[in-house]
C-alpha cells in the first residue's frame, strides 16, 4: 500500500482553516464595528484648544451660568462660542497679567478672534438646532456630558445617527423641566415616565425620525 | 446622441464639423407637411419633435442621452476611474486623520446680531431709470439671498431673475479688484494725487474739457451731484447713455405734451391692454408690477369672474405675446404703421383721437382689417379701463401717438398716469453722440466714465474706441476690466451696489435708499464716491454723500429718527408723488403721426435686450447665462431668430451659421427658428459676444453691437444673409424630459370654460385608481402643498433663479446642458401648440411634484427618497450612492444628478454666495426640488418656540417669493382655511398625469385664455381632449 501523500494531522486542516477564516472575518467586522464606529473614534475626543480655558474653573467651581458664555442657546441653532469681549468682561480686573490668557488679551488687541477647536462635529448635511432641543426639555448635559467637571471639554456622546435616533424615538429619559436645562446636578424624579409623558402633553413635544427632521 | 458629440475650438464656442446638432432631419416642406397634418390644437414643444427624428426619439427615450455617463475633453468614465482609484488610495492613508475644525467667534459682539440667526435689510436695486425695493437676507453679515421688498412699488415683494442673479454678481470672483494705470496695477493715492492736480486746470477754464459719462439713473444723490457738476464747471458735460432705454417713450412723451414725463402703468385696472412691441412683461421696464397687474387682472376664482384680455402685435416672438389671447405678427418696422391703423380704426368707429386728422393716410393698409376692427371696438367697449403701450424699441412718434390714443380712451388718469419726472438722468443718444464726435476732435482733455461700457455697446458707426484713445485723461469706474477698461487711462473698480451707499426713486417717485449689506470685497467706489471725488478732490465715504442728500429729503422732525425709519422700511413712506395732467398737444401729435417711420425694406434686423444678460452687463453670471430664454429655452448663446417660412427661404435649419451683412457690417452667427415670428425679420439679442467680461462671459455669443448703428437703434433693413456651410452648437433645454400628448396644460377659452366648469379635472378619463401599496394616512398634522395657477404664470423664469439662488443650485455649462444635464430644480416648459407661422405658446412651471405615490421612492435600492409624514418626498444626499432608478421612474423628469462634482473648482468667494441652510451636493448624488424644506423647518422651530402652530403664509418658498404673478401658493392642506387649500378647491385645478395615480402635491389651475368671440379659431374638439397613452 503506497504511503499516505499527506500526514494524518492534516485531516483536521479543513475544520481548523475555517475557524481560523471565522475567527479573522468576525474579528475583522468586530474590529471595524467597535473602532470605525463614532463610539471609538469621536468619543474621548480633546483637542488642545488655543486658550488652556478650563470649563471646571468656570463654570464647576465659581458656577457661572452656561448662558453666560453661550448666550444665544436658547434662540439660535448654533450653541455660540462667546466673543472675546466676554472673557474681557471679567479678565480686565482677574488676572489681568496671567500668562494663560495671553491669547486672549492678543485677541482684545489686535481684533483677530481666538481660534478654538470645534469639539462636537456633525457632518455638514445634519442640521442640528440647539434651541428648539433647548426649549424643549433637552438638558446640556445629554449630549455635552458634566461640563462642569471638565478641565478640557471632551466629546462623551458618539453623536452619531442612531444615537439621535435613541432619543428622538424615545425621548423620555432625557426629559427636564425647561428651567433645569443648564443644570448638571439635576436628578430625574422617580416618576420620570410620568414626569415625561406629563411634559410632552404640555408641550407638544412629539419628536420624530423623519429625514426631514435633520437633512436639507 | 453621436450627434453631440463635437469639438471646443480655441475660443471657446463649441462647433460641430459636418454634424447636425438638435437639428431637423426632415426637409423643411416636409415639416410643413407634418404640421399641416396635425389636426387642431396639438401641442408640441421643438421643432425635432415635430418632425419626430430618430435622434428625438432616442432623446426621449433615454433618460440620459448617450453619452451622457461621458466624461468631458475626451476623458472617459473609464480611465477616469482608474486614475481616481489611484488617487483614492493615496487619500485614504492620510484621510485617517480626523479634520480639524475651527471656530471664529467675534472679538466684539455686534449688537442685535444672533449668530445662526439670519437678519434682513431693505435695499434697492438700481437698473437703469427703475429702481427695485429689496430685501436682503444676511447671515452674519454675508448677503446670501435677495427677496422683494412689499413696500416698494416697483418690486411690491416680488422679484425678477436679475434681482435674484445680482447675488451672484456681487461675489463674481472676475470683478476687478485694483485701481489700474493703463492697465497697470495702481492705487486710489496715485488716482487721487493725480486727478486732484487735473482738477485745479479744469477749474480755471469751467471745465471746458471735462466731460462726465454715466448710465441713466434716477437718483437723489446723482442728481444732485450732476446739477452740482452743472453749475460749479458751467462748461463741462454730463451725459448718460444706455444701450437699451425708455429714451424713445420719454422723447414720445414729450412730443404729445411739451414734457418729458415718466409714465406710470397700472394694468391691473386694464379690461383690454394692447401691447405694441412691448414686452412689458419680461424684458421692458418695471416688468415686475406690470406682471402683478396682469395677474391681478386676470386671476380667477370661478366661472363667475371675468378676466382682462391682451391683444399683442410685434414681430419677435416674445414672453408678452406667448401669453397674449390674440397676437398679431407684425415686423417690428411696421409696427409704426399698425399703431396708426389702429387709431385710424378708433376714429372710425367714434374715438376722437387729437390730432387725429393726420391719421387719414393709414386707413388704407395692408393689415387684417376684421382684426383691427375687433380690437377697437374691445378697447371702446373697455373705454376708460384700457390701455395701449408701445415697447422701447418703437420710435418716439409712435410713443406721441400711443398717448393720445390712452387720452382719447380715457386710460389717462386711470390705466396709465403721468408723473414728473425728478432726479432723473435719462440717456441720451443725441448727447453721447456729440460728445463722441468732440472727443474725436480732441476737444474733451478728461473724460470720466461712471459705469456703463461704451467701448462694447455704443453704436459701432460712432467708434467710440477710436474717439476715446483721443482722449488724453480717461478714467473708468467698472466692476469689471472689462472691453472699455482696456481702452482707458484710468480704471477704479466699481462696488457692487449691495456693497455701497445710495439712493433711487422708483417710477411712481417713491424714494429709497440703497444701504450696502458688506463692506466693498474688493475696495470698490460707488459711483457716486467717484463722480463727488471728481468735482470736488475729496474723498468722502458714500454714507456722508448720502446723508447729505437726506437731509434735505427728511426736514420735518429729526433726521436721525426719520432716517433710520427709511433705513428699516427701504422706502420713504408716502414719497410717492402724485399724477400730472398732461394736456396732449393736437398739431404735435399730428406731426408726429406725419412723421412716423415707414417699414424697412429687404430682410429686417430687429435688435433686442436679451431676457438673461440684458444689454450686457449680466455676461459673466453663470445663473443668468444659464437660465433658458423663454421662448426659445436656450442657453448660452443668442442665435439669429427667424422665422419657420424665411428659414425655408433661405434654406436653413437651427444651429447653420450664416453672414450676416448689414450696411456694410458683418457678423457670423449661427440661427434658430422661432415659429411664430414674423417672417422676413431676423431677431438679434443684445449682449453676448464679450470680450473682457470675465471667465464666465467671454465668448459667450455673438456680439451683436458690431452691427448696431446710431441710425438704426433697433430695426435696420436691407440685411443680406449667406448660409455658411458649417454648423454650431446650440444649447436648449427645450427637447429635455419631453412628455407627449398628454394633456400636461390644459386650456380652454373663458366662454369654455364657463360653459363646463370642470374641463380641467374631467379632461383625462381612467379606470378606478387603485395604489398597489398601502397608502399613508396624511389626516394629522401638517400636509405641504403647492398650487400654480397657469392663467396668471407667464413664464417669465423669476422663480427658476430664486429657487437656484435659495438651494444652492451649481450651474454646468453650455456643454452641460447639451447633453441634458441643467440642474434646475425649476424648469419653464414651453409648449407651442397650433401651425408653425402662427402657433399658440403654453408655460408650465414643472418641479418635484411631491406624489404621495411617489414612484422614485419604489425604485430606489438605497431608500435615499423616502416620505415624511408631512407629505414631503425627501431626498437624503449622504444615502444616495447614484443609481439614477428615481430619475428613470419619474414621470415628470424633475430629478438632477450631479454628474460631476460642479462645486469642486468653486472659487471661495462664491462659496459665501451659497445659503447655509442648504446642503452642498457632491458628485453622484440626485437632488431636486425640496419644496424649500429649509423654510419649511425655520418656521417650524419658530412657531414651536413660541408655543403655537405654524401660520399659514409663514411659509414660502423661494419660487413662490419671486413670483410676480402670485401665480404659486403654498402651504398647509390639512388647515381649512389656508389659502393653498382654497386654491386647490377650485374647478380649475388638475394634477398632472392624475392618472397614474401618483397623487402629486403640486397641481395646477387650469390656463384660462379670453379671445375676443370675433375673432376665435375654429378647433376640432378631440384634439383638445387628448387620450393618455
Amino acid at each position: 500500500m503506497a504511503r499516505q501523500a499527506f500526514p494524518e494531522w492534516t485531516n483536521n486542516l479543513p475544520p481548523i482553516l475555517l475557524a481560523a477564516v471565522a475567527v479573522v472575518v468576525l474579528g475583522g467586522v468586530g474590529f471595524f464595528w467597535y473602532y470605525g464606529s463614532p463610539k471609538y473614534t469621536d468619543v474621548g475626543y480633546r483637542p488642545v484648544q488655543p486658550v488652556d480655558f478650563s470649563h471646571k474653573l468656570h463654570a464647576g467651581d465659581l458656577g457661572l451660568d452656561c448662558r453666560y458664555c453661550h448666550n444665544f442657546i436658547e434662540k439660535s441653532p448654533v450653541a455660540n462660542v462667546p466673543p472675546t469681549q466676554t472673557c474681557m468682561n471679567c479678565h480686565t480686573l482677574v488676572l489681568p497679567q496671567s500668562e494663560k490668557l495671553l491669547p486672549v488679551r492678543e485677541s482684545w488687541g489686535t481684533g483677530n478672534p481666538i481660534p478654538w477647536v470645534n469639539v462636537h462635529m456633525l457632518p455638514q448635511y445634519a442640521y442640528f438646532n440647539h434651541a428648539v432641543h433647548l426649549n424643549s426639555g433637552i438638558g446640556c448635559i445629554s449630549c455635552h456630558g458634566n461640563v462642569r467637571q471638565m478641565d478640557k471639554v471632551q466629546q462623551v456622546q458618539p453623536l452619531s445617527m442612531s444615537w439621535c435616533l435613541d432619543c428622538h424615538r424615545n425621548p423620555n429619559p432625557n426629559l427636564r423641566p425647561v428651567s433645569e436645562i443648564t443644570n448638571m446636578e439635576y436628578q430625574a424624579p422617580e416618576n420620570q415616565e410620568e414626569f415625561a409623558r406629563q411634559f410632552r402633553e404640555e408641550n407638544d413635544i412629539n419628536p420624530n425620525d423623519e429625514c426631514s427632521t435633520c437633512h436639507r | 446622441m453621436s450627434s453631440l458629440d463635437n469639438k471646443h475650438n480655441h475660443d471657446g464656442h463649441a462647433e460641430v464639423e459636418g454634424g447636425e446638432v438638435a437639428r431637423v432631419e426632415l426637409t423643411a416642406e416636409e415639416l410643413a407637411e407634418q404640421a399641416s397634418k396635425l389636426s387642431g390644437k396639438t401641442y408640441w414643444r421643438s421643432l425635432n419633435q415635430l418632425a419626430n427624428t430618430p435622434e428625438y426619439r432616442e432623446f426621449l427615450e433615454r433618460e440620459f442621452p448617450e453619452g451622457a455617463s461621458e466624461m468631458k475633453d475626451g476623458l472617459t468614465r473609464r480611465t477616469f476611474l482608474s486614475l481616481m482609484g489611484a488617487s483614492i488610495a493615496m487619500a485614504g492613508l492620510a484621510g485617517c486623520r480626523k479634520p480639524v475644525e475651527k471656530i471664529l467667534p467675534y472679538v466684539t459682539a455686534p449688537e442685535n446680531i444672533i449668530p445662526g440667526v439670519p437678519k434682513y435689510y431693505a435695499s434697492t436695486m438700481p437698473l437703469g431709470n427703475s429702481a427695485y425695493g429689496i430685501l436682503v437676507e444676511s447671515h452674519e453679515g454675508r448677503p446670501t439671498k435677495i427677496e422683494g421688498n412689499k413696500l416698494h412699488s416697483s418690486s411690491q415683494g416680488a422679484s425678477n431673475s436679475w434681482i435674484q442673479a445680482s447675488m451672484l454678481g456681487l461675489y463674481d470672483p472676475d470683478r476687478s479688484q485694483s485701481v489700474t494705470n493703463g492697465l497697470a496695477r495702481s492705487d486710489w493715492e496715485s488716482f487721487v494725487a493725480g486727478w486732484r492736480t487735473r482738477l485745479e486746470e479744469h477749474k480755471k477754464d469751467g471745465g471746458a474739457g471735462l466731460a462726465v459719462l454715466s448710465e441713466a439713473f434716477t437718483s437723489p444723490t446723482m442728481a444732485r451731484l450732476a446739477a452740482k457738476l452743472r453749475k460749479d464747471f458751467p462748461n463741462a458735460t454730463w451725459v448718460a447713455y444706455e444701450p437699451v432705454s425708455d429714451e424713445n417713450i420719454y422723447a414720445g412723451i414729450e412730443l404729445a405734451t411739451g414734457e418729458k414725463l415718466q409714465p406710470v402703468y397700472d394694468y391691473g385696472k386694464a379690461e383690454v391692454i394692447l401691447s405694441l412691441d412691448s414686452d412689458f412683461l419680461s424684458t421692458e421696464s418695471e416688468q415686475i408690477s406690470a406682471v402683478r397687474g396682469y395677474a391681478a387682472g386676470r386671476r380667477l376664482e370661478s366661472e363667475k369672474d371675468s378676466m382682462n384680455r391682451l391683444y399683442v402685435a410685434e414681430g419677435a416672438y416674445s414672453l408678452t405675446g406667448s401669453v397674449a389671447d390674440h397676437r398679431m405678427r407684425v415686423r417690428t418696422s411696421e409696427i409704426p404703421a399698425f399703431a396708426a391703423a389702429v387709431a385710424a380704426e378708433l376714429q372710425a368707429q367714434g374715438v376722437n383721437i387729437v390730432g387725429g386728422a393726420a391719421l387719414s393716410g393709414f386707413a388704407n393698409h395692408g393689415f387684417d382689417k376684421n382684426w383691427l376692427r375687433v380690437v377697437a371696438s374691445d378697447l371702446i367697449n373697455a373705454r376708460g379701463n384700457c390701455l395701449v403701450v408701445a415697447g422701447y424699441r418703437q420710435p418716439a412718434a409712435l410713443h406721441a401717438l400711443v398717448a393720445a390714443i390712452n387720452q382719447a380712451l380715457g386710460a389717462n388718469g386711470n390705466s396709465v398716469n403721468y408723473r414728473r419726472l425728478a432726479d432723473a438722468e435719462l440717456s441720451n443718444r443725441d448727447g453721447f453722440a456729440a460728445l463722441v464726435r468732440r472727443m474725436d476732435a480732441g476737444e474733451i482733455k478728461s473724460l470720466v466714465m461712471l459705469g456703463g461700457n461704451p467701448v462694447y455697446n455704443a453704436p459701432a458707426d460712432l467708434n467710440f474706441s477710436r474717439a476715446l484713445n483721443k482722449v488724453e485723461y480717461s478714467i473708468h469706474l467698472s466692476l469689471h476690466q472689462d472691453e472699455t477698461t482696456r481702452e482707458a487711462e484710468w480704471h477704479v473698480p466699481m462696488a457692487h451696489y449691495l456693497e455701497s451707499w445710495g439712493d433711487a426713486r422708483a417710477v411712481d417717485g417713491t424714494l429709497s435708499v440703497i444701504q450696502p449689506m458688506i463692506e466693498p470685497l474688493f475696495g470698490g467706489k460707488s459711483n457716486c464716491e467717484l463722480a463727488h471725488f471728481i468735482m470736488t478732490g475729496e474723498d468722502v465715504r458714500g454714507y456722508e454723500i448720502v446723508r447729505e442728500t437726506w437731509r434735505n429729503i427728511l426736514r420735518s422732525g429729526g433726521f436721525e429718527v426719520a432716517w433710520q425709519r427709511v433705513l428699516h422700511d427701504g422706502v420713504l413712506n408716502g414719497s410717492a408723488e402724485g399724477p400730472v395732467a398732461a394736456t396732449i398737444n393736437g398739431s404735435a401729435v399730428g406731426g408726429a403721426i406725419g412723421s412716423l417711420p415707414k417699414a424697412v425694406q429687404g430682410l429686417e434686423v430687429v435688435f433686442q435686450v436679451s431676457p438673461s444678460v440684458y444689454d450686457g452687463r449680466f455676461a459673466n453670471n453663470g445663473w443668468l447665462q444659464e437660465t433658458p430664454s423663454p421662448i426659445t429655452k436656450l442657453t448660452w448663446d443668442n442665435p439669429a431668430l427667424i422665422s419657420f417660412a424665411t428659414a425655408r427661404e433661405h434654406n436653413l435649419e437651427n444651429g447653420d451659421l450664416i453672414q450676416l451683412e448689414l450696411n456694410g457690417r458683418s457678423l457670423e452667427l449661427p440661427v434658430w427658428v422661432v415659429p411664430g415670428q414674423a417672417d422676413n425679420m431676423l431677431v438679434l439679442d443684445l449682449g453676448y459676444g464679450r470680450t473682457h467680461a470675465g471667465r464666465v462671459g467671454n465668448g459667450v455669443g455673438f456680439d451683436t453691437y458690431r452691427l448696431r448703428t446710431s441710425g438704426a437703434m433697433f430695426a435696420a433693413g436691407g440685411a443680406g444673409i449667406t448660409k455658411l456651410n458649417r454648423t454650431y452648437l446650440l444649447a436648449s433645454a427645450q427637447d429635455h424630459g419631453s412628455m407627449e400628448g398628454r394633456p400636461l396644460i390644459r386650456e380652454a377659452t373663458l366662454a369654455e370654460y364657463r360653459e363646463d366648469p370642470n374641463f380641467a379635472p374631467e379632461m383625462v378619463e381612467h379606470p378606478p385608481l387603485k395604489s398597489l401599496w398601502d397608502e399613508p394616512d396624511y389626516s394629522e398634522g401638517y400636509q405641504w402643498g403647492m398650487a400654480i395657477d397657469l392663467t396668471t404664470c407667464v413664464g417669465c423664469g423669476a422663480c427658476s433663479v430664486a429657487c437656484q439662488s435659495e438651494n444652492n443650485i451649481p450651474i454646468v455649462g453650455k456643454q452641460q446642458v447639451s447633453n441634458g444635464r441643467e440642474m434646475h430644480w425649476m424648469r419653464i416648459d414651453r409648449y407651442f401648440a397650433g401651425n408653425l407661422d402662427e402657433p399658440e405658446v403654453a408655460h408650465q412651471p414643472v418641479t418635484c411634484q411631491h406624489c404621495e405615490n411617489a414612484p422614485c421612492e419604489q425604485v430606489c435600492p438605497v431608500a435615499a427618497t423616502m416620505h415624511d409624514r408631512e407629505g414631503l418626498n425627501l431626498m437624503v444626499y449622504n444615502r444616495c450612492i447614484g443609481t439614477r432608478y428615481c430619475s428613470n421612474n419619474c414621470p415628470y423628469k424633475v430629478r438632477r444628478f450631479n454628474f460631476f462634482n460642479y462645486t469642486k473648482d468653486m472659487p471661495e468667494i462664491i462659496q459665501m454666495a451659497m445659503n447655509p441652510d442648504v446642503t452642498v451636493r457632491f458628485r453622484g448624488v440626485m437632488e431636486k426640488c425640496t419644496f424649500c424644506i429649509q423654510r419649511i423647518s425655520e418656521a417650524k422651530i419658530n412657531a414651536k418656540l413660541s408655543d403655537r402652530r405654524v401660520q399659514d403664509g409663514e411659509v414660502t418658498t423661494a419660487c413662490q417669493q419671486a413670483c410676480p404673478a402670485g401665480a404659486i401658493t403654498f402651504g398647509d392642506l390639512n388647515d381649512p382655511n389656508s389659502k393653498v387649500r382654497k386654491v386647490k378647491e377650485q374647478n380649475r385645478n388638475y394634477a398632472m398625469l392624475s392618472e397614474l395615480n401618483v397623487q402629486p402635491r403640486l397641481t395646477y389651475l387650469a390656463r384660462i385664455r379670453n379671445p375676443h368671440p370675433e375673432l376665435m379659431r375654429i378647433r376640432p374638439e378631440s384634439a383638445d381632449h387628448a387620450t393618455h397613452g
